[in-house]
């Protein structure tokens, strides 16, 4: 009796996992579910969770994933409002939001879906960039500058269309690059030159003209503290001979005397290093010498 | 032992008592019976290996549940396609666990330990391994072709390449895992937009030389709000932003860069002239001060010590002029002639003296040189 129950729970496990596989289906977390029965549709499953269904061939689940998914359009080109060429490259997200739709519009395929959301986007990056000028995209004015306006006006004009008959959400649009056409890119090139050589020039100009100002200001400057050094010199010594002039009360006392031991002073203070002196009889003391016997010139 | 449940059969009826075996003869055995007997048995025996078959397998199912979470990921576990447990819970950790077999049950494993890199697919010129890992760029050919080169467009007009690189980490795997199907596509994406929506603010001079920084910041910090605002459910980690000028143009930009650098230093130059200079006059102002101070001292001081002089010479010279005058007069007279250096003497009856005077040149002044 025992081992006939051990049968009977394995016999019924296996066949609940039979039945199961052939009743029934999962739908897992990052999925939704259409199940068409003889290929109408019947039921949808957006939640994750086992769910009944009638085996093959009567009903089939056809399962989407229901993620987020990344799509970029073709690098291509467009004209802003000014009328000046750019390429751009959008990228965009999307995911399935109602399967029904989607399986009917594409088969499921999801290559079908990007190819017509590649018309969509490129219809509507043409309609917003053709509404802003250049300065929109790129400008050294923060404040002109409308890069994130033009990715919202894009998902805006998108988001509508894809929804439509599609089963498809846009959840997020971005611009993945921007770009010139390959002959603007030679002009850009000469034009980048040509401006570098202006700086070059610029540079050279400027650093010659400031060079020459800090120097001519550093030689006034030195003139300036060189002068008020004088004149403060002579400030000082014009106090000194101010103070010197109460000694001249001494001096008027004998102004001769005065006079005599001055000019002494000044014969002794002037002759007192490498003087030639040429002297005739009439200078003291060779004035002696006169009248005496004739003596033989002597010098030295 | 007798089981209680299947008593030992007894005998419902007389059976006929067997033959009595006797000398030559074999006892008669029923062909059925044994092949019966045959037959049950290997029934037997097949279905107790079917038994232990269907147990091992039932086993094996049982113990195809368990899996290891390895270091460095998490877990989520999908019963019927739903994940087991919420919020925090339905991480499994690094570890053995079971769960019941698929289809009951599914393990989906993340790796979040380790970290990520994206790299920028736009802004970056074309290139092959071999230049890559020489660091050397393609020759330059006159433009740029928009199918093979990368480059961003600057604020100002201009052309520059930029690349980045991202690294990050997954912080939220159930964001990451169930909300996109390919998440690292979506921030590479992402990134290629912040190198053009940054290059758009920036002046080429900034962005490749003069604040390479702001840019990167600009670049990085445009990745963190779309990242927070897409909930990609990742971690930023430090990253890193590279700009370079067009082959074609960089030897123009290496010329600017060189001029700038030579007006910096015929400026630090002329600074450092001004700052000599200054110091200089600085130096000979005070010289000239302390020049003029001792000049006023000694004015003052030579003349009050010639007054007292004058006032202990005057009582002599009043006492007798001539006398005095012709004393102090010799006696100075004494003092110039022993200290002149050449001495000549014209005596009375030379009419004409020529001199022919040598004298040492004057040592001449350094200017101050600029």
């Amino acid at each position: 009796m025992k081992r006939n129950t051990l049968t009977l729970l394995t016999g019924g496990v296996v066949l609940l996992i039979f039945v199961a596989m052939l009743f029934g289906y999962q739908v897992r977390k990052t999925e939704s579910a259409v199940v068409t029965t003889f290929g109408k549709y019947s039921s949808t499953r957006s939640e994750p969770g086992l769910y009944f269904r009638l085996p093959w061939p009567i009903q089939s689940v056809h399962r989407f994933d229901n993620r987020t998914r990344n799509f970029a359009k073709k690098y291509e080109q467009t004209t802003t409002r000014d009328g000046r060429i750019l390429m751009i490259e959008v990228y965009l997200g999307w995911r399935v939001t109602d399967p029904r739709i989607f399986l009917e519009r594409f088969g499921g395929d999801l290559d079908r879906a990007e190819s017509n959301l590649e018309i969509l986007l490129r219809a509507a990056q043409n309609s917003v960039v053709g509404q802003h000028p250049l300065s929109d995209f790129i400008s050294t004015n923060a404040d002109e500058l409308k890069f994130d306006d033009i990715e919202t006006e894009m998902l805006a004009a998108i988001k509508p269309r894809a929804a439509a008959n599609s089963g498809i959400e846009v959840v997020l649009l971005g611009i993945k690059q921007i770009g010139l056409p390959e002959s603007i890119t030679t002009k850009v090139f000469e034009r980048m030159k040509a401006e570098r050589e202006q700086l070059v020039k610029q540079f050279q100009g400027e650093g010659a003209a400031e060079a020459i100002r800090i120097r001519s200001e550093a030689d006034y400057e030195r003139d300036k503290i060189l002068a008020e050094a004088e004149r403060r010199a002579t400030v000082i010594k014009g106090q000194a001979d101010a103070a010197s002039a109460a000694a001249l009360k001494t001096f008027e006392q004998d102004p001769e005397l005065a006079v005599f031991l001055l000019k002494l002073n000044a014969l002794e203070q002037s002759l007192k290093e490498r003087a030639t002196l040429i002297l005739d009889t009439k200078t003291p003391p060779f004035d002696l010498l006169k009248g005496q016997p004739e003596l033989p010139a002597k010098t030295r | 032992m007798n089981d209680p449940h299947h008593p030992p059969a007894q005998p419902s009826s007389p059976q006929p008592p067997p033959a009595p075996a006797g000398p030559g003869s074999t006892p008669p055995v029923p062909l059925e019976d044994a092949s019966s007997q045959a037959l049950a048995e290997a029934l037997r025996s097949s279905f107790a290996i079917v038994k232990v078959i269907m147990v091992g397998l039932v086993l094996l199912f049982l113990g195809s549940g368990i899996f290891v979470v390895k270091p460095g990921e998490v877990a989520v576990l999908l019963r019927f396609g739903k994940p087991v447990g919420t919020g925090a819970e339905r991480l499994l950790e690094p570890g053995w666990h079971w769960a019941w077999p698929y289809p009951i049950d599914q393990p989906v494993r993340i790796r979040v330990g380790e970290s990520h890199t994206v790299t920028s697919t736009a802004g970056w010129h074309a290139t092959t391994p071999e230049l890559e890992a020489q660091n050397q760029d393609p020759p330059p050919r006159g433009f740029l072709s928009p199918e093979a080169d990368g480059y961003t467009l600057t604020a100002d007009g201009n052309i520059m390449h930029a690349r980045a690189t991202i690294k990050y980490r997954i912080s939220d795997p159930i964001q990451y895992t169930f909300d996109f199907a390919n998440g690292n596509e979506i921030l590479t994406n992402v990134v290629n937009n912040a190198l053009f929506y940054a290059a758009a603010r920036v002046t080429a001079d900034d962005a490749l030389y003069k604040n390479k920084a702001a840019y990167r910041d600009l670049v990085l910090e445009r990745v963190r709000q779309k990242v927070e605002t897409l909930q990609l459910g990742i971690a930023l980690e430090p990253s890193d932003v590279e700009t370079k000028a067009p082959v074609d143009v960089r030897e123009a930009f290496e010329q600017v860069n060189a001029a700038e650098q030579e007006k910096s230093k015929v400026m630090s130059d002329a600074r450092g002239y001004r700052d000599e200079v200054t110091r200089k006059a600085v130096g000979e102002a005070q010289a000239i001060l302390s020049s003029g101070l001792v000049s006023s001292n000694r004015i003052v001081s030579d003349l009050a010590a010639f007054a007292s002089y004058f006032q202990d010479q005057l009582p002599y010279y009043r006492r007798d002029p001539r006398l005095f005058e012709n004393r102090l007069l010799t006696t100075t007279m004494e003092r110039v002639l022993t200290n002149a250096q050449d001495k000549f003497f014209q005596p009375e009856r030379i009419d004409e003296l020529r001199l022919l005077l040598s004298r040492e040149p004057l040592k001449r002044e350094v200017p101050a040189t600029r």
